[in-house]
């Protein structure tokens, strides 16, 4: 029986959230039960995710790789989990449980009813099952059929709201979402119509032997994949749906979009461009460049974006702008380092985000109030959530022992590798810029004096998701270990692939 | 509606139009179709029922907590058929290797799990068709 649940691990990581999803509605009215299943599924995700990182750390990134049906590669769909698909899918495990139990008893006034939180718990089960799918899949079209999920259900999951701002943003989010789409898609059939393959590793070796004959081609779908991609992670200056949408959001949503949404996507477009395309493909068109240049014009751009915000959330959300500068930047280095800090800085934006949008969801939530400037006093009536706010910042910002500066570090060492001393020098205004726009917030809440007013930290399960979530950025930074040794054998990896 | 000659046209036709759905269905695997489109040809029939004879009456016929059963329930039997590869040793999803016979080539009962996987597949279209009619129908009046 172990064994069993064992060997065919790889798929029940994507399918059990899915199906859980699917039976929930059944079970509107029991809203214990609808939450007591998604933390299950959330614990038995982290396990179940746990047990095939450390397979892979054991075997030295040996990749395992499920054939679904028993079809093998060119004609069944191949799910892979080699280092990269188990660090992001042990990232989506152990950031989706705690904003899973954020939610827990305290959806109601955000959300509405029970049939809205269950509502809300489908859209969330088939996010994460979709983001774990994204992690292992090693098939284009399967790729496609994914990042369709997860968008549907990040749509939903921004509409839950109950606001009509938020049906507003979600529309915007679907159109521009649904162009993403469609140009991934586009790219995708390129891709198909000059190797034939939609298995990566078949189809980057046809791509090999090919794309001298079709170099147009190749740029069409290069060209289409990156702008597919950039819309759905927000890559400036293809942002401009995600500040609205990730605001007017219920906090858990804005947590999981921000820290786990966009960063599916950006898996994705890595798994493409270095299984796929391959670092010479990259060279040879240049694509490197690009990605350098677009990263370090939305690191910037996001963080003076962010600086003009007055509303917690919406600065909150421009940071994530910033920080996905940070991810197409690494992509763009092509090197160890490089890679590795764009992944482990995934990672650490993952957990650091999550904690911060739920920290200011709760700040929101107990004081009615959303702007920074009204933040006095919270520190000290509200410690639990002004600690991990305050935490969460200096690892956004790069502070040594916190999560964000091994990424930040490993990221400074790949762009001075790739002799791109600008993007050392953008990396590190991008960390000061981050100081800038989120410190002040922590000294208004600290050292101003406080309002008369009752305000308390938010209920047990709340405060547990919150400490877990700060948790995970000072293990991730004083004891990086094996999520950095995964990190560096996924980049390795990536780069193998040429 | 109060046309008669369009409600007893509907009365003669729909079932032979549900009939036909589920053989689109059923014979995914041996002629063009599938379950995709078997369930929309159902899906239809129960649309067009509502239509014809009023959304009250659609409604009884279809209550929502049928639709919400039946797309739960439906994916859900679609796993479960997935499953059955995993409980006979073999992946997510096999059919030949899970030890299903497969028959003769051409034959209705030749795709092994085809078929029942298609069914799951089918209905939750269906439901899916309905629950999207009702919705917007609903939310108009």
């Amino acid at each position: 029986m172990t064994a069993t649940i064992k060997a065919n691990l790889p798929v029940f990581v994507v399918i059990a959230p899915l199906f859980v999803a699917f039976v929930l509605p059944t079970f509107a009215r029991r809203i214990r039960l609808v939450e007591s299943l998604v933390i299950a599924v959330g614990v038995l995700g982290l396990l179940g995710t746990g047990y095939l990182a450390s397979l892979i750390l054991i075997e030295k990134g040996i990749p395992i790789i499920y054939s679904m049906g028993g079809w093998s590669a060119p004609w069944g769909i191949e799910l892979r989990v080699d280092s990269l698909g188990a660090f992001f899918l042990l990232v989506v495990a152990g950031v989706s449980l705690p904003v899973a139990l954020f939610g827990v008893d305290n959806l109601t006034h955000e959300v509405g009813g029970s049939a809205q939180t269950t509502r809300f718990y489908v859209l969330y089960l088939l996010l994460s099952g979709a983001l774990a799918g994204m992690a292992v899949t090693s098939d284009l079209f399967n790729v496609f059929v994914l990042v369709e999920v997860a968008t549907l259900s990040c749509c939903g999951l921004v509409s839950a709201r109950n606001h009509p701002r938020a049906a507003e943003a979600a529309f915007n989010y679907l159109i521009l979402a649904t162009l993403g789409s469609a140009l991934i898609l586009g790219g995708i059939g390129f891709l198909y119509i000059i190797t034939g393959h939609l298995n990566m590793g078949l189809a980057s070796q046809e791509l090999g032997r090919v794309w001298r004959d079709y170099p147009h081609v190749v740029w069409m779908a290069a060209s289409f994949l990156l702008v597919g991609f950039g819309v759905k992670a927000a890559l400036f200056p293809l942002h401009v749906w995600l500040p609205d949408a990730h605001s007017t959001a219920p906090s858990p949503a804005s947590a999981i979009l921000s820290g786990l949404g966009v960063k599916g996507y950006m898996i994705c477009f890595t798994k493409v461009l270095y299984n796929v395309f391959g670092t010479t493909l990259m060279r040879e068109f240049a694509m490197h460049r690009i990605l350098v240049l677009l990263g370090m014009i939305a690191i910037i751009a996001g963080s003076i974006l962010a600086l003009a915000q007055d509303e917690l959330k919406r600065r909150l959300a421009f940071s994530t702008v910033a920080q996905v500068g940070y991810v197409f930047l690494g992509l763009g280095f092509a090197n160890a380092s490089g890679l590795t800090g764009t992944l482990f800085h995934m990672a650490s934006h993952a957990v650091i985000k999550s904690g911060l949008f739920l920290a200011v969801g709760a700040i929101i939530t107990t004081t009615g109030k959303h702007r920074i400037s009204e933040m006095a006093g919270i520190g000290k009536k509200m410690p639990i959530t002004m600690a991990v706010f305050t935490i969460g910042s200096l690892g956004l910002a790069g502070i040594p022992l916190f999560s964000g500066f091994i990424g930040k570090w490993y990221l400074l060492s790949g762009s001075l590798e790739a002799g791109g001393s600008l993007a050392a020098v953008v990396i590190i205004a991008g960390s000061v810029l981050c100081a800038a726009y989120l410190f002040p917030m922590i000294r208004i809440a600290y050292f101003e004096p406080a309002p008369v007013e009752d305000w308390q930290d938010p209920g047990v399960p709340q405060r547990i998701a919150l400490v877990l979530l700060a948790a995970g950025v000072v293990i991730l930074g004083v004891l990086p270990g094996p999520f950095l040794e995964l990190a560096k054998g996924a980049a390795l990896e990536l780069l193998g692939s040429m | 509606m109060r046309d008669f000659v369009l409600k007893r046209v509907a009365a003669l036709l729909l079932p032979f139009i549900q009939m036909y759905g589920l053989y689109v269905i059923f014979h995914g695997h041996v002629s063009p179709g599938g379950s995709f489109a078997g369930g929309i040809v159902v899906g239809l029939a129960f649309i067009a029922f509502a239509t014809i004879y009023g959304l009250e009456r659609g409604r009884a016929k279809v209550p929502e907590k049928a639709t919400t059963l039946v797309e739960s329930y439906g994916t859900l039997w679609y796993g479960l058929m997935g499953m059955i590869g995993i409980f006979k040793g073999a992946p997510f999803l096999a059919n030949k290797l899970a030890g299903i016979d497969l028959g003769e080539l051409g034959a209705l009962s030749s795709g092994g799990l085809i078929s029942l996987i298609g069914l799951g597949v089918g209905i939750r279209v269906a439901s899916t068709m309905v629950a999207l009619f009702f919705t917007m129908m609903e939310d108009e009046s």
